[in-house]
């Protein structure tokens, strides 16, 4: 075969692979095997056929001078919505794509963003700290300063408190990016307060810390001096590089484990007082109103809390089938403490079996969990769709509530801390749906 | 100078409430905590949860060297006192320890001057009288006392029941929070351009439509706000919260209210909570599905497909755009070809587009916040005053 032929073949080959890629990529979804062709004998064109990267040069090694994720991973990206869009998107929040997450790092462009004013953009140049009130020294930083103190690194999740709170009184999001994905994980670098105050000298009358931020709705929390010298930080440092815009660049506060509000970003000054301070969002919002009328403030940390992500609605089981064995995969988390165990349960909650924690479990932060499971006929069992939900526990003894329990508490106008056991159903083509199991 | 180990000291000593006795209804099964092997102290931190102590150079998993400093390191300097008057400016309520509260500045405003005000820089946003509007919170619903009364509503057992009422004059214990976040914060798209006596006004405005009195006075249309009237005003919701947070000694409550898992709808193995196995749902229980196919207009839509992403359309979407960004606000004050564009064209369109671009007092921001073209903008510009399509 001349030369020539060969090439027009291989190219209409190639033009044929992209084609049934295309269809084939469809059709999974609808649970037919990607490989259907194999059987033919024709094989994989993936694997008979040359690739376009293959033949031809690649990019440049300074093409880009700050990388970028392959053209192809485009949806895996942050999401708002609608009916979080107070304030024309700047009262507001973009959620994680937990979907797609690996590990127990939220990549930084992944991170979910809430602001109260809109992204600021503070010049470091520009950037200050002031610490002052009840200190015996109160002091100005500039980010050079401040960042000489002794750093220290750390993984933690932050996680916004109303994180599945739209979801008290039913579900309402067939989706788990936005029923769990108010929340990500970094690694953190900065310093802890307790080390700029052991230079300050903090008044013993000292009760209470206002964080301000310097953007444009000046967010501000009181914060009680326990968490203060314990393992509250000032962090500049996010997975290796600076903090994110999004994040509060360049400085934010990090109060491992508590509400992301807490956290205040584009922080711009610490003031020590005996007496508390009311801020908006610790009083107007962020509060947990109960069945009594009262309503809990300062209710600090996320509690013990976890959720399956695979599968998910998002990417549900429709490609497997009967008497496969598939890794269910999870995230455990707690506020409070670390991880010490996950229960998973195929019947929404009826009967439980334990999970394995998997990689790093540490305090205050992500930690993934897995089941191995075989596929039955149908996705049920005892003639019933199965329901997947996952339990985790912490080391300070929180095991997560049924709604029921947390219910009867709480009732159901809380709006934040919901951390009741997620239960996602199966159907009999393999969709996931979220669900919810109540006895009341 | 270093008085943290006094703190460390109140913070340990901060122990569990008594634990409770564990009540052996159905399937208690054997707690196994796994991984344990962190350095877990045995006391209780404020929020309830774990404390992690250095102990042998480490904290949890974490290498910690704890160095102790021969000197101090002195980094920064001591701000003079024009920079502390110039960022320390919040306010805090009045109190037993403070009858003046902190930061509340002299001025004064009337409820007269607070409605023009209101009427010219808030209302596209929160709406006639503060009843709120696409996307931006009501100020007001009724009558302070009489939406108080709401706060036990409840939609557990009947969501069809009306639920409890949230705003300022039902809801916020304290009046110092919005007479400060009105100056730092508002107007939302240009935050900090109020002066006190401003402030005053829109505070004295908003007490007004959420019918609240005085001091036994009833801040009516032609009533003054002053700076010791100001001090005075108690929120109808001014006990409706939990823990304590107020006076000298309010953290030992604050950390008793963490240490009770019940307090906050919690469920913790060390105080009578159980990790049920088999068999724990009770007969009643019902799958409950998503109503009406849920929320799903998420931006951008969702998708895991794994292709090369659409070229993005250059030309502009009038119609996508004004729902994006303009609809919030401008649905209800200037909308499309509304008759009230004429009181703003009698210059020609020339002003109308540059006072849009550069955003007005009125609470336009900027290009409405967008990141449009000058070209662009304008033809959403004509549009709004148009109501037509070009």
């Amino acid at each position: 075969m001349a030369k020539k032929e060969l090439q027009e073949e291989k190219t209409l080959a190639r033009r044929d692979f992209f084609k049934k890629t295309a269809a084939a990529s469809v059709t999974a979804l609808a649970g037919t095997s990607l490989f259907a062709h194999e059987s033919a004998g024709a094989g994989d064109p993936a694997i008979m056929n040359h690739t376009k990267w293959g033949q031809a040069w690649g990019d440049p090694v300074d093409k880009f001078h700050y990388g970028q994720p392959s053209p192809y991973e485009h949806n895996n990206v942050r999401r708002a919505t609608s009916l979080l869009s107070s304030g024309n998107f700047r009262a507001s929040i973009a959620v994680t794509p937990i979907h797609e997450s690996e590990g127990i790092i939220t990549p930084n462009g992944l991170f979910f963003s809430r602001s109260h004013g809109g992204t600021a953009y503070v010049n470091p140049n520009e950037y200050r700290l002031m610490i002052h009130g009840l200190v015996e020294k109160p002091i100005v930083l500039t980010l050079a300063q401040l960042k000489r103190y002794p750093s220290v690194t750390r993984t933690h999740f932050i996680e916004c408190p109303a994180n599945g709170g739209q979801e008290w009184r039913g579900p309402q999001f067939n989706s788990v990016q936005f029923a769990k994905g108010f929340m990500a994980s970094a690694e953190w670098t900065g310093v802890y307060i307790k080390t700029i105050l052991e230079d300050l000298g903090l008044k013993p009358e000292a009760q209470w810390m206002l964080a301000e931020g310097s953007d444009n709705s000046k967010m501000g929390r009181t914060v009680p001096v326990d968490k203060v010298l314990d393992d509250a930080m000032l962090v500049w440092g996010q997975n290796g590089e600076a903090l994110r815009p999004e994040q509060g660049y360049p400085v934010r506060l990090l109060l491992p484990g508590w509400e992301g509000n807490l956290c205040v970003k584009w922080l711009r000054r610490l003031e020590f007082s005996q007496e508390p301070w009311y801020c908006k969002e610790e009083t107007s919002r962020y509060t947990d109103l109960k069945p009594t009328g009262k309503a809990i403030q300062h209710f600090y940390a996320n509690e013990v809390n976890s959720t399956v992500t695979s599968p998910s609605p998002e990417i549900p089981w429709t490609d497997v089938k009967e008497g496969d064995i598939v890794e269910i995969e999870g995230l455990a988390w707690s506020g409070m403490g670390t991880i010490t165990g996950v229960d998973i349960s195929f019947d929404g909650g009826k009967n439980y079996v334990e999970a394995q924690l998997k990689g790093l479990v540490l305090p205050k932060s992500w930690t993934r969990w897995s089941y191995m499971y075989k596929i039955p006929k149908n996705f049920q069992e005892n003639g019933k769709q199965i329901i997947l939900a996952s339990r985790a526990m912490d080391d300070a003894g929180y095991i997560q509530p049924t709604i029921d329990q947390e219910v009867s508490v709480m009732g159901v106008e809380a709006v934040y801390h919901r951390n009741a056991v997620e239960t996602w159903e199966v159907t009999e083509s393999g969709k996931v749906n979220h669900v919810e199991i109540r006895s009341v | 100078m270093l008085k943290l180990e006094a703190y460390k000291k109140v913070i340990v000593s901060a122990t569990v409430a008594a634990s409770v006795a564990v009540l052996a209804v159905g399937c208690v099964e054997d707690v196994k905590p796994e991984n344990t092997s962190s350095t877990k102290s045995a006391k209780v931190a404020i929020d309830g949860g774990s404390v992690y102590p250095v102990v042998n150079g480490k904290t949890g998993p974490y290498y910690a060297p704890e160095q102790k400093l021969a000197h101090h390191l002195n980094y920064g300097r001591v701000p003079n006192a024009a920079e502390l008057a110039a960022w320390d400016t919040d306010l805090q309520p009045v109190s037993e320890l403070s009858p003046e509260g902190h930061g509340i500045p002299e001025g004064q405003g009337s409820v007269e001057d607070g409605e023009e005000l209101y009427d010219a820089k808030c209302v596209m946003c929160h709406g006639d009288f503060g009843s709120g509007g696409g996307g931006y919170p009501a100020l007001s619903k009724g009558n302070a006392e009489e939406m108080h009364k709401t706060l036990t509503n409840n939609r557990w057992k009947d969501p069809e029941a009306p639920g409890p009422v949230r705003v300022f004059g039902s809801y916020w214990p304290e009046v110092t929070t919005l007479w400060w976040y009105i100056r730092d914060g508002m107007p939302h798209p240009f935050s900090d351009s109020l002066t006190d006596d401003e402030v005053y006004a829109l505070t004295a405005y908003i007490l007004n439509i959420n019918e609240m009195s005085i001091d036994g006075e009833e801040v009516d249309d032609d009533y003054v706000l002053t700076r010791e009237k100001f001090l005075k005003i108690v929120m109808p919701n001014v006990d409706g919260f939990e823990p304590n947070i107020r006076g000298a000694n309010a953290l030992p409550g604050v950390r008793a209210y963490f240490a009770n898992a019940k307090n906050f709808g919690a469920q913790n193995l060390n105080q009578g909570a159980v990790r049920c196995m088999h068999d724990c749902q009770k007969a009643t229980a019902q799958v409950k599905h998503i109503k009406f196919g849920g929320i799903k207009d998420f931006t951008p839509p969702m998708s895991t497909v794994r292709d090369l992403p659409a070229k993005k359309a250059e030309k502009l979407d009038v119609k996508k755009t004004y729902t994006a960004a303009c609809a919030m606000c401008h649905d209800s004050y200037l909308a499309p070809g509304a008759p009230e564009w004429s009181g703003y064209t009698a210059n020609g369109m020339d002003e109308v587009y540059a006072k849009g671009m550069k955003g007005t007092e009125g609470g336009m921001p900027a290009k409405g916040g967008t990141d449009l073209s000058d070209a662009d903008f304008k033809t959403m510009a004509d549009y709004l005053v148009s109501g037509k399509v070009k």
